[in-house]
């Protein structure tokens, strides 16, 4: 189709980018079910209280006479060990998730981004030295370094986030410097330095807009990743400690009832499942929408 | 070609150092006492200023570091406070397993995700375009340790044939000298049911640490295919009689592999990091194990060690990638020449 | 004679984003055994689709053939089956792509190329070769195209060969397997000037020589003179007229063709427009510049050697001149503007514009009030995320002006560029090409300069576009007593928008001189070499060119038939 598009006798005239966004977005099914997984999970997150069956089930609640009950109209996600809904457990643990993915892009994305920015704007020695370092930041194993330094610092939610976000920003800086190195062969860039333009309006009004796009679409697939790389950690005993709900630490602790009560692992391990699903094919989408490479 | 590889191989050794460097100064910033964090709450002041001295945490940092990087050079990490044997033996011990898995990851994902890539593209915006795109999305969002454990559900359940713990069966008596690989050193001692046996070890753990990058080698083989197909070049050859078979297979993929193959050396950090949720709950007996065991026990000398090991594994795979593009796109060698 | 390629009543539609256009119009067109057609049409006419359908290389869908026939050698290739029509290509229809530099696969040979068009072909038929005998052919088809060293030139891969060379090798390539008929899309369009008359000679020798007949795509009038002998002219999927070649270019009936032909800016003869005016003193003086660029390579980045791109360069500009810099790719003329705009600084010599020095003040508020440049493709020089007012308020929130202001001068310099005011909330790819190109124009005056530098402000716009930038430049320059430095490629424009030229050559200034002397009495080989090789309209332009003898052109142009070590 962009060969077409590229193609001076292509037949698209007459349409704006706009709707042909749009046309593109309309006609993906799988970008709007994407859509409305992530409402569904911000929105699970948000009203956590209002929605969970059993709030109480949360914290360090016990009922033993309800403990390892399958899935039944009080319990649509079965109980766990001490008799705690999982279905309430799954609805706030969506809260810690998101308040992880929060956290980690907040500081990673911007802090990423401006590297990029600068690594691929002023070049030279700049250049050299964030790129190296981005470049042996990538050689780490980021799961082993998460553990390493959670491990170190003490496993706990601020931690787990701590340790992400110092390996995340990577990332970004690669795909802006890759972005911002094309954009300098453009002739724009120059010619905003004939009109006299500052170094900090060109980066952040000139080369940040062409970067909008490709950031928005990998911040949206980052989304489900942050949460699989908590899930993650906090499976094996180093992210967030009971008896905050979280859902890495429940697949972990029902593992040890499976089969038999396979619910207890399985209904949060689909929990994840559902979110990273959601942000992902949201994810493409907007690829697809704003026809951006990552 | 030649300075091109050495220039490469000085590159890889800047890395490794930088890498060495960073990792130390992190394993010191970190707040705590790397002897108290060893020893625990309980220890005497005594015992941990003992350990201190016997760490060389006394020393000032330069010092320690150059301690640390001369002994490196040397081959030397330190001694392991949960095994008290020195670190280097026990990674040697630990390598093989994981790099036999690693190995098989890689090629199980190459052999499955770029063939089902070209026939996402070569039959584009058809159901089955669509249903591969299910399948990629499935491998991408599913993480390593739910599919672990539904893996060893199914498999102990309802498939028996593949084991679910460790890399040979106990009643096996074999030890693998050469190599270290399991499925090479059974083939060169010619006892075939090691080899099978072995392979049937890799298979579940395999699969479960491939599935993400399956699915994501495969999506962006389709988009690299369809992106290559819309050149003038490739509409030449059609024009000049080239069967679409050829086209697709010579024309297309050689040029089209490229971007796959960058992703797979990219995204070999986190193979190497998924290994250790895999290898945990497959009980295999790798460096991954290793690392999950110390890190839990705060083992530093042993953890560092790991890291660097886990890196040395990235920063080859990715030479052993930009050799491999190389060979395909002449594009690299020619401008490798003339930089001499 | 028979018809070897006839099209009756074709009508191609695309489906794209929900909506069906159609592109192509009740075409009828046919080329004779033997025959030299051309097909005329500026961007966006449908030529391209033409082409591909006759090919079979339309993507479809999203494409479709509505109605219409093709017949070719009397059988109707839209109703073969697919086997048979494979079998006809670069066997009966054969192709040369526009471009040289994208037609080829970059990772294989072009021997290992050659080889899978001989063999496939073969197979086809049913026919086996040994590759000795396959080799032979391609070293045959290589000659044909006269290329030396063919044996070299089999074992290379496509980057390692020269942009003329590459042509060769592509015609040589759709020669192959001896078709009957070759399209050429736009050959030689791509290359400089001097190489593309190579390649049309050779094109016509081919025809001759082979017993070849040729469809030739272009939008170039100059090459359609000279390489057919029947026109199609092509304009929004229709064809608005067609005839003989002399019957189009003496006396052209379609409004379309005639204002076709208007544009093109005369190189010689009675509708030459000489510019002389020219005012008191040097706006810009340039003196014995030099610009070297280090290559670098090796061990950490070293430096491995020099290359001299601008060579003892010294020019003067006088107030209200419209000094052309002529060059071919590579001749520095860009690196010369770079400097004169002091965006670059150059190893020797001296710039001053208006009796400063330009090291002294580059980059001040001042410099950039006195000089600013229009670039060669607006779609790269606008920031395509920024509307249009936006990037017009650059320049002067950059000189200090308040919101107030700069609201009210973009409002006057849209009214300025003949565009209306509507156009401020744009977005680039909202603008047609000429649009974006009087954005342009409007950015760089927005400070109101005194210098413009004008890199290739038109080339990137179709034929009856420029016309209307050109236009528009020189009433600004009337209405604000500007003086232009422009640079470009085509001799003919320059003709009519200069009053002086300087021609580049690898770095130097060989020639300059007014306008009229240096086209009239160009002493310069390299000078009457460019003259010669351009394409024009009229025999009566074609009289008037300089004579150019094979040893002068050997001194000074690179070849396209060797390769270098």
């Amino acid at each position: 189709m962009s060969a077409l598009l590229n193609d001076p006798d292509a037949p698209n005239r007459g349409l704006t980018s706009g709707q042909m966004a749009f046309y593109r977005f309309r006609r993906n099914p799988l970008a709007i079910i994407g859509a409305i997984i992530v409402i569904s999970v911000i929105l699970a997150a948000i009203f956590a209280p209002w929605l969970a069956p059993s709030p109480e089930s949360a914290g360090s609640f016990v009922d033993f006479r309800n403990r390892h009950a399958p899935p039944s109209w009080d319990h649509p996600m079965g109980t766990d060990n001490v008799g705690r809904d999982v279905l309430s457990r799954v609805i706030y643990g969506y809260r810690v998730s998101l308040g992880l993915v929060l956290g980690v892009l907040g500081f990673a994305v911007p802090f990423g981004v401006v590297l990029g920015l600068a690594a691929g704007y002023f070049g030279g020695w700049t250049e050299t030295l964030i790129m190296r370092f981005t470049d042996i930041m990538l050689a780490l194993p980021p799961l082993a370094m998460a553990l390493a330094i959670t491990a170190v610092l003490s496993p706990n939610l601020i931690n787990a986030m701590i340790a992400i976000t110092l390996l995340w920003w990577t990332w970004h800086t690669r795909l802006i410097y890759r972005i911002v190195k094309a954009q300098m062969n453009e002739d724009y860039v120059e010619a905003a330095r004939v009109a006299g333009a500052s170094d900090v309006h060109i980066l952040f009004r000139e080369l940040l807009p062409n970067c909008v796009s490709a950031v928005a679409v990998k911040i949206s697939l980052d989304a489900g990743f942050v949460i699989l790389f908590g899930a993650a950690l906090s499976f094996l005993g180093l992210g967030v400690q009971p008896p905050t709900p979280d859902l890495g630490t429940m697949v972990a602790t029902g593992s040890e009832y499976m089969p038999e009560m396979w619910w207890q692992a399985v209904m949060p391990g689909l929990a994840i499942l559902y979110a990273i699903l959601g942000f992902n094919l949201l994810g493409d989408g907007l690829r697809d929408m704003l026809d951006v490479e990552l | 070609m030649f300075s091109y590889l050495l220039r490469r191989a000085i590159t890889l050794l800047l890395v490794l150092l930088g890498l060495a460097i960073l990792i130390f100064v992190i394993a010191r910033i970190v707040p705590g006492d790397p002897a108290r964090i060893a020893l625990g709450p309980l220890a005497t002041a005594d015992q941990v200023t003992e350990l201190r001295a016997e760490m060389g945490l006394d020393a000032a940092f330069p010092v320690q570091l150059w301690t640390y990087l001369t002994g490196l050079a040397q081959g030397d990490l330190g001694k392991s406070l949960l095994t008290s044997r020195p670190v280097m033996d026990d990674i040697r011990a630990a390598l093989p397993a994981t790099f036999e898995l690693v190995l098989f990851t890689v090629v199980l994902q190459i052999v499955v995700s770029i063939p089902l890539g070209v026939m996402a593209a070569v039959y584009r915006n058809t159901w089955v375009d669509n249903v591969l795109r299910v399948v990629s999305l499935i491998g991408v969002v599913t993480p390593g340790f739910v599919l672990a454990i539904l893996l060893q559900l199914v498999a102990a359940h309802y498939l028996g044939f593949f084991p679910v713990t460790g890399r040979l069966d106990g009643s096996i008596d074999f030890s693998a000298d050469i190599t270290g690989l399991l499925v090479v050193d059974g083939v060169l001692a010619g006892r075939f049911d090691v080899v099978l046996d072995a392979a049937r070890h890799l298979f579940l753990p395999s699969i479960a640490l491939a599935a993400a990058g399956i699915g994501q080698v495969m999506r962006i083989t389709r988009t690299a295919m369809i992106e290559v197909a819309g050149r003038d070049f490739i509409e030449a050859s059609r024009a000049y009689g080239i069967p679409e078979r050829v086209v697709t297979f010579r024309y297309m993929l050689r040029v089209a592999s490229v971007a796959p193959l960058t992703i797979l050396g990219l995204e070999f950090a986190s193979l190497i990091g998924n290994a250790f949720i895999v290898e945990f709950v497959f009980s295999w007996p790798g460096i991954a194990s290793y690392g999950v065991r110390t890190i839990l026990q705060k083992d530093l000398n042993a953890v560092i060690g790991v890291v660097l090991v886990s890196g040395l594994f990235f920063v080859v795979a990715n030479l052993t990638i930009d050799l491999l593009l190389g060979l395909l796109d002449p594009r690299h060698r020619i401008r490798a020449a003339r930089d001499r | 004679m028979s018809r070897l390629l006839d099209i009756q009543d074709l009508c191609i539609g695309f489906s794209a984003y929900g909506q069906h256009r159609r592109v192509l119009h009740h075409v009828n067109m046919h080329v004779e055994e033997g025959e030299r057609v051309s097909l005329i049409g500026q961007s966006g006419s449908g030529k391209t689709v033409t082409m591909r359908t006759i090919i079979g290389t339309l993507p479809m869908p999203p494409g479709k053939v509505e109605q219409g026939s093709i017949h070719y050698a009397g059988q109707s290739l839209l109703d073969l089956a697919r086997a048979e029509r494979n079998a006809l290509k670069g066997t009966g229809i054969s192709i040369v792509l526009q471009d040289p530099m994208l037609s080829f696969n970059p990772v294989l040979t072009i021997g290992r190329q050659m080889d899978d068009i001989i063999r496939y072909a073969d197979i086809r038929s049913g026919r086996r070769r040994p590759k000795a005998e396959r080799r032979a052919q391609m070293v045959e088809t290589l000659r044909k195209v006269q290329l030396k060293d063919s044996g070299r030139v089999l074992d290379s891969y496509p980057v390692m060969l020269s942009g003329g060379m590459r042509q060769r090798v592509l015609i040589g390539m759709a020669l192959l397997n001896k078709p009957r008929l070759l399209i050429a899309d736009e050959p030689g369009t791509a290359l400089d000037v001097t190489t593309q008359a190579e390649i049309l000679a050779l094109l016509n020798t081919l025809v001759a020589k082979e017993g070849l007949s040729l469809l030739l795509i272009t939008h170039n009038l100059g090459v359609v003179r000279e390489m057919a002998d029947r026109v199609y002219v092509m304009e929004r999927g229709h064809i608005v007229e067609s005839g003989p070649r002399d019957d189009i270019f003496d006396a052209p009936d379609h409004p379309y063709t005639r204002r076709l032909m208007a544009a093109v800016p005369p190189l010689y003869g009675h509708k030459v427009k000489t510019v002389t005016h020219t005012g008191p003193g040097d706006m810009v003086a340039v003196e014995g510049v030099s610009k070297d660029f280090l290559t670098r390579g090796g061990w950490l980045n070293r430096v491995t050697g020099q290359f001299r791109a601008v060579r003892d360069v010294t020019l003067n500009v006088a107030r209200g001149d419209v000094f052309g810099v002529a060059g071919e790719s590579g001749s520095g003329k860009t690196t010369l503007a770079k400097m004169i705009l002091g965006l670059t600084s150059p190893s020797a010599g001296e710039i001053r514009l208006d009796g400063r020095p330009v090291s002294d003040f580059a980059g001040t508020r001042d410099f950039r009030k006195l000089i600013q440049i229009v670039y060669q493709n607006p779609g790269s020089s606008l920031n395509r995320r920024r509307t249009v007012a936006d990037q017009l308020a650059v320049p002067l929130k950059f000189t200090g002006q308040d919101r107030a202001a700069i609201t009210r001068r973009i409002g006057e310099l849209l009214t300025l560029v003949d565009l209306p005011q509507a156009y401020a909330s744009m977005y680039p790819h909202e603008l047609s090409g000429g649009q974006k190109q009087r954005v342009a124009i409007a950015r760089a005056l927005s400070v109101n300069p005194r210098i413009l530098v004008l890199d290739e402000p038109t080339s990137a716009l179709d034929v009856l576009v420029q016309s209307t930038v050109i236009d528009l430049l020189n009433r600004l320059r009337d209405e604000f007593d500007l003086t232009y430095i422009f640079i470009s490629h085509d001799l003919s424009l320059m003709r009519n928008f200069c009053n002086r030229v300087a021609v580049m050559l690898r770095g130097e200034v060989v020639e300059t001189g007014p306008v009229a002397d240096i086209f009239d009495a160009p002493r310069h080989p390299y000078t009457r070499a460019l003259l010669s090789a351009i394409p024009v309209i009229s025999p009566e332009e074609d009289a008037r060119k300089p004579p150019v003898t094979e040893a002068e052109r050997a001194k000074v142009l690179a070849t396209s038939t060797e390769l270098e070590d």
